[in-house]
């Protein structure tokens, strides 16, 4: 096999890897805005249950996930596709980590800002959104990007419940023609090419964000 | 099907049972990545081609998921014929994926060691491998022990991965008590849960360590 038999084999299942990382985005940025905006905000007894949901879906494994809401769903009574299933655990768990972006950006800011808010005779969600997301956005942009790479590298594991994504197509592919060097080799390029564009985006965003910062501390 | 509490508490030996395997995969992988990542960053920073060659390798590794890498090493190697345990094909990958992320945190952490230190390093007369190991190393440590720990709680999440590849640890037995029951719920719950009670006790050490270097005033 050719390495362009090999690609072209591959690229079949890209429609997946992108309609998975797509709706997992569907689910990681509301539950990154939301549940970081509420460990900002709340203290006490609310704060360990917004904790304890973020840190469920960010510090379990998200192949044992994957495993587990795929396989024991059903006998919950609860029948989702694996495509369905895919996209919401992979993206709760990006969220889970964009949330403690969130949450570290609205900290960083100067506290004189909400004052300033208040002063302005403006009431504490205007702030929130009016004031301090706008400027805590540049902060969380890399994490975010970072956090996007993360999903799309990811979205392999959705070939481990039989979703015909690229790494499941490369997969097979290996089973019939046995050729894995190439093949590998093939997979891990076009994983490259998908991912590397937005790490130097990433890197370009950051240090533009890092700079801006240095200039507003100068005098 | 309802959850058995009876069920998951007669299943949690047999998972436990390889708890040491989870372990040591673990540990071996730090060391492994730790090391790998501090050499990758020295090398980066030997040579103008070591520059450019290790930006690419760095970058190519954090950009490639790890999955398709250890479906590399596994199938890709025996082609070659060089045939490796499927742990030790294991520990590699992890260590390798793991190694490009530390050669990043490593590079922050060697950009803010003053450059004096280099200087005066210089001055005394010593060699590049003491300058690198008495001077930069237990530096770079202070400045670099928070983000390398919480790279090493994202290693030990990611130990379950070697189940694909027929290492005999937590995930693979729960998948394997699941095959043999057909009750997934439970060995899921419980292997989720083992691993959710190490990364949060993990990631409290993280962060004490991380307290104790900031409350620890600075060399000057």
């Amino acid at each position: 096999m050719s390495y362009l038999e090999i690609l072209a084999s591959i690229l079949v299942g890209i429609n997946v890897t992108i309609k998975v990382t797509l709706y997992a985005m569907l689910y990681a940025v509301p539950f990154a805005f939301f549940f970081g905006v509420a460990q900002y905000f709340t203290t006490g007894p609310m704060r360990l249950i917004v904790t304890s949901i973020i840190e469920f879906w960010r510090s379990s494994p998200v192949i044992v996930l994957i495993y587990g809401f795929y396989f024991s769903l059903p006998s919950l009574g609860v029948n989702l596709s694996a495509m369905t299933v895919g996209a919401m655990v992979l993206g709760l768990n990006i969220g889970g980590y964009g949330s403690q972006a969130v949450r570290a950006a609205l900290q960083a800011l100067d506290r004189g800002q909400v004052e300033a808010g208040y002063a302005l005779g403006l009431r504490r969600l205007r702030i929130l959104y009016l004031i301090e997301l706008p400027q805590a956005l540049a902060a969380m942009t890399p994490t975010f990007i970072n956090q996007f790479i993360q999903l799309v590298k990811g979205t392999s594991l959705v070939s481990l419940v039989t979703l015909a994504d690229m790494t499941f197509l490369a997969k097979a592919v290996s089973q019939i023609h046995y050729a894995p060097a190439k093949i590998y080799t093939a997979l891990l390029l076009v994983y490259f090419l998908m991912c590397y564009p937005a790490t130097i985006i990433g890197r370009m965003i950051e240090r533009r964000v890092s700079r801006g910062r240095e200039a507003t501390h100068e005098f | 099907m309802n959850f058995s509490f009876e069920f998951a508490i007669s299943i949690l030996p047999r998972i436990l049972s390889t708890f040491t395997t989870t372990l040591m995969v673990t540990i071996a992988g730090c060391i492994g990545a730790a090391l790998l990542g501090f050499f990758w960053e020295i090398l980066r920073r030997s040579s103008k081609f070591g520059r450019y060659l290790m930006r690419f390798l760095i970058d190519f590794v954090r950009s490639t998921p790890l999955l398709v890498q250890i479906y590399f090493f596994y199938f890709v190697l025996p082609e070659y014929g060089i045939t490796l345990p499927a742990l030790t094909v294991g520990v590699l990958a992890l260590s390798l994926y793991y190694s490009g992320y530390l050669a990043e945190v490593f590079k922050g952490g060697i950009d803010s060691i003053p450059k004096g230190q280099f200087e005066a390093a210089r001055a005394l007369g010593l060699s590049r491998l003491q300058l690198i190991f008495l001077v930069i190393a237990p530096q770079m440590l202070r400045n670099v022990a928070a983000p390398t720990g919480n790279y090493f709680v994202s290693l030990l999440k990611a130990t379950p991965y070697l189940a694909i590849i027929a290492v005999p640890e937590m995930l693979s037995i729960a998948l394997e008590i699941a095959s043999e029951t057909f009750r997934y719920t439970e060995p899921m719950t419980v292997v989720g849960a083992i691993f959710l009670t190490l990364a949060l006790c993990f990631s409290a050490l993280v962060k004490m360590i991380e307290t104790r270097l900031r409350l620890s005033p600075k060399a000057a």
